[in-house]
Parts: C-alpha cells; structure tokens; sequence
C-alpha cells in the first residue's frame, strides 16, 4: 500500500503557491484588457468583468494605429531571427568541426561580451548610426540587435551541433561533398529542432526588446511595440484598459513560443558548464 | 569543384591551407568585432572627451569625466542603490528558484510537474514592457488590485503607495524582480538536480544517511558549478538591467530607485553629456569585471574539488 509522504504534500502546496503567484500577474493583465472602464473604477478586486468587452483592443489597434507598431516589430523581429540563425549555425557548426580549441573558450567569451551593459553599447551605436544615416531605419536597429542576439544563439547552438556524429560527416565526404555541402545538406536536418528552439529564443529577445529601440527609433511610424506601448503609459489620461490590451498583443506571442522550446531551455547552460 | 579534398584536410588538426573553414566563423567574428568590441573602445574613448549627444567633435579632456562622476553625491547613490537592488534581487531569486527546483524534483507525476513548470516559468517569457506596465496597474494607488485588496482585508487603511512612496519603492522593485528571475534559476537548478545520479542516493540511504545529509552531500557538491555559473549571468543581467526600473518609476520618486542604467541613461539623453555617460558606464563595466573575476575563482576552485 502507498502512504502519502508529508513532504510530497508540502510539495504540492508550496508549488501551488509559487504558481499561482508566477501566473496570476497575466490572468490579470487578460482580464482587464476585457473590462470596461467603470468596473475598473467602481471595483478594483472585482476578478472577471461584468460584461467583456472588445473594445480596448479596438482602441488600440484602430484607434492607436498599433497595426503600424506590430508590423514594425514583426519585420524586425523576423529580419534578426534569420541574420542572426544563418550567421550563428555556420559559426556553431565551425567551432565544433574546425575549431575546437575555440569552443572551450565560448563560456567565457559569451560572459565577458554578456558583462557589457546594454547602456554602454548604445551610446556608440547613436554615435555611428547617426553618421552612417541609419537612425530611425528598421536595418539599423537589425544590426544591433544582432549584437545580442548572435552570441547567445552560438552558445546555445554548439551544444546542438555537438551531438551530430562525425561518421556521418566523413561519409558524406567521401562520397564528394565539400564542407559547405556536408554542413547544408547533412548537418543542418539533424540539427533542425536545435535550430528551430535557438530561432524562437531570439525571435522572443528582438521582440521584447525596448533601450535600442527606444533610442535608436525616434518616429513613432517607424518604432517597435515595445516603446508604442511605453508612449501610451506617458499619456496625459491613464487608460488603463487600453495599456493591458496593448501588453496583451505584446506578452501572447512571447508566451506561446516560450511554452514551446520550454524543455530546451535548461540545455545550453547545464551542459556548456558540465561538459 | 574537383574531388581535391581528401580526408586528411577533414581533419581539424592538419594546419594545411584551409580557407573554407574561416568562411563558417567569419561572420559572427565580424558580429562581435563591430558590435560588441568596436563599441566597447569607442565608448572608452568618448568617456576621455568631452563630447555631447549634438556635438560632432569632441575634445580631449583627460580624467574630467571621472572625477566629476566619482565627486557626484548621485553617482554614489545610484551606485549602492545598484548594489542593494542586485543583491537582494538575487537573494531572492535563489532563494525562491532554488526551494522551487527542490519541490519540483520531488513530484513524480509527469502531468502535475509540466503543469508546475509550464505555470512558473510565465514570468520568464514576459517582455519587460509587459512587466512593468502590469505591476504599474496591479500596484496603482489609486485602482490597483494589490493594495485595494489590502484595504477589503483590513490590513491596511488607505490604498499603499507601492511605487510612489520612497520608502517603498526599492523593496516593491525588488519583489517584481524576484518574480520575474526566480523561473530561470528554478528550470536551470532543476535541469541539473536531474543529472544527479540517483544510485548515490540509494547507496547513501543504505548507508543511513539522511535527507539533509544526503542532501549536503551528493546534491549540493554535484550541481553547485552550474548554479555558480547561474549566478554570475543573473548577477550580470540584474546588475546591467534597465528597463524594469526606467518603466515603473524611471528612476523616482526623487531619485530613490536610480540605479547605475538609469542614471547613465539621464546623464547621455537627458542632460546629452555623452561624453561623462560613457565615464559612468565604462566604470559599471569595470565593476562588473572585478565581481565576475572573483566569482570564477570560486567557482574555478569548485571544479578542481570536484575532480
């Protein structure tokens, strides 16, 4: 017969807590981006709105023009996510074959450039976007955006590449495949779920982003969502319905693509510091 | 392209010509060399001159920028209160992803801890704007959920002034922040408590040890690098952060939550002292050195222990 172990229980309770304290910040987000502005007022711990409404997201989506911010954010977010894959899976894939003596040194390269304030970098980035006249241009803030975007996905990437076997490697080489054709068309396919969690996690970083974006994008045609979003809360009436449906539009896409590599994500740290 | 290449040039090793090679890290060397190197001694030379955000040329000025920052009564204040919002924001995390790694290493049934997990990582997938803006509203003092709750219990008897009220505002900083960072070390604890071999536990229950001894003993000693190295990145990231203190409070109420970010922001784009911004954040940076160092020597130290 099972006896129910005190601990397991103490378990349960104190996981229950710790989950309801991590969820209930979006619950209540969600929620009020669904009520109208005299719940809010009349009964600040009311849980769910006595009539759901649409309207805050027509607010902002409509009446905000958050299309334009959305679309923005989009183009950059994707534009980073494939530069920064192309340029990290070659760079991955040569540390791990060619230069492996690089590879020990990737912890601590990946701390020393992770030890540099995001502050710091973008005093020179105005500096030279504002000569190379690529301020308040989507390239421009790509470009430094690969600036985070590349030594994280290159961390996370050699421990992907790690597991490809070089017997595979070897055969397609005797077959008469150069390198480049041996990494595209026989290490590439065994790496691609690697390839795909690395592209969500900086996918989820460019779209989250707000100091560059916030400096380097002065219009607000051209700005991320991230700071629309910022703008809104600066304006002379709170509103506040209208501030939770537009955080909704920007937490949904991180959250489902979060919960989908959430398994991978554990991976680079344990095992770039394990070996 | 003829059939020239032989093994013998496959291998890493050989040290013959072998250009096709540079070609796979060529471009992310470049990446780092513009991006983050480039930048780094820009910054270095723009904290000796006096350049302005409209300036075009900037003059030569010596350590002017860094005596006037370290005379600044602000800068030292930004400094410690930098200090006590990364300290105890990590105290927290730890503290919290830690016990929470724990507890969910003890549930067997995989539905309940995917459920677990799934639900304690949210926090982790927030954009920043998105935390700062739903605290700013749950912890509003005049509608928000928090302390008119507090009022309906009876704990209180006005609404708290979480963000405004200067005695508050760090603490209340600090506790966003604890939310936010405890989910990372927790799913980073837990991956290692999973690499533990569970027939040193076995043999040390034989051998009649207890919970906490083998707790003492086989868990701590076996993971205690990869939550070392843990805590120097979030040291880093908390120490470095930005945008939670600049978009709840930007810093106020009068300066209370101005960490070291924050006030190099206002330096740079407020007052378009570019040139003593850079001061300030090549002396965040050396900071961040020295504490990076001394964590590796520790944990440098942990390794050879463990071998």
């Amino acid at each position: 017969m099972k006896k129910i172990k005190f601990g397991n229980v103490i378990s349960h309770f104190y996981l229950i807590i710790l989950s309801i304290c991590a969820v209930f910040p979006l619950a209540w987000l969600l929620i009020t981006a669904f009520k109208n502005s005299s719940d809010m007022l009349n009964n600040p711990t009311r849980f769910l709105p006595t009539e759901w409404t649409l309207e805050n997201f027509n607010t902002v989506l409509f009446g905000l023009k958050f299309t334009i911010n959305i679309r923005n954010s989009l183009i950059i977010a994707v534009s980073t996510t494939l530069i920064a894959i192309i340029i990290s899976s070659l760079a991955a894939y040569g540390i791990v074959r060619f230069f492996p003596k690089l590879g020990d040194m990737m912890t601590k390269v990946l701390v020393t450039t992770y030890m540099f304030p995001s502050i710091m970098l973008v005093i020179p980035y105005a500096m030279v976007m504002r000569m190379i006249n690529l301020t308040n241009t989507r390239i421009g803030l790509v470009l430094v955006y690969l600036s985070f975007s590349v030594p994280y996905a290159v961390w996370m990437l050699v421990g992907f590449f790690k597991t490809v076997p070089i017997g595979i490697e070897e055969a397609g080489r005797i077959d008469g495949a150069n390198k480049i054709q041996v990494f595209v068309r026989i290490v590439l396919p065994l790496v691609s779920p690697g390839i795909v969690s690395t592209a969500i996690y900086v996918f989820i970083n460019a779209w989250n982003e707000y100091l560059y974006s916030m400096i380097l994008m002065s219009s607000s045609d051209k700005t991320t969502i991230s700071v629309a979003v910022k703008t809104l809360q600066a304006a002379d009436i709170m509103d506040w319905g209208a501030l939770m449906a537009a955080c909704a539009i920007v937490v949904i896409p991180s959250i489902v693509f979060f919960c989908l590599i959430q398994n991978k994500l554990s991976g680079g740290l344990s095992e770039g510091a394990v070996k | 392209m003829s059939k020239s290449v032989t093994k013998s040039s496959f291998r890493p090793e050989t040290g013959k010509k072998d250009r096709v090679r540079w070609l796979f890290v060529m471009p992310a060397m470049l990446v780092v060399l513009c991006l983050l190197i480039y930048p780094l001694f820009s910054t270095s030379y723009y904290s000796f001159t006096d350049k302005t955000l409209i300036s075009q040329s900037a003059d030569f000025i010596g350590l002017e920028n860094y005596i006037n920052i370290l005379s600044d009564p602000d800068f030292i204040r930004a400094f410690t209160t930098t200090l006590k919002w990364t300290f105890f924001s990590l105290i927290g995390q730890i503290l919290v992803g830690f016990t929470g790694a724990l507890a969910l290493n003890k549930i067997k049934m995989a539905v309940p801890r995917t459920i677990y997990r799934i639900c304690m990582i949210i926090p982790w997938a927030f954009p920043s704007i998105a935390i700062a803006l739903v605290w700013d509203w749950m912890l509003n003092g005049i509608q928000g959920f928090i302390p008119a709750l507090l009022v309906q219990l009876g704990l209180t008897d006005n609404m708290v002034q979480f963000l405004s009220d200067p005695n508050l505002v760090l603490p209340t900083l600090i506790c966003i922040n604890i939310w936010f960072g405890a989910p990372m070390i927790m799913v980073n604890v837990y991956a290692s408590l999973q690499t533990v071999p569970q027939d040193q536990y076995e043999a040390a229950k034989i051998d009649g040890a207890n919970a906490l001894q083998s707790f003492a003993y086989i868990t701590i000693p076996h993971i205690k690098v990869v939550v070392g190295l843990l805590v120097v990145l979030r040291t880093i990231w908390v120490f470095n952060n930005f945008d939670i203190i600049f978009m709840t409070t930007a810093g106020g109420p009068s300066g209370v939550s101005r960490t070291m970010p924050v006030y190099i922001y206002e330096l740079g784009w407020t007052s378009r002292m570019v040139g003593r911004a850079s001061a300030a954040s090549i002396l965040l940076l050396l900071f961040l050195v020295i504490i990076s160092v001394l964590y590796f020597i520790v944990i440098a130290r942990w390794e050879k222990e463990g071998k």
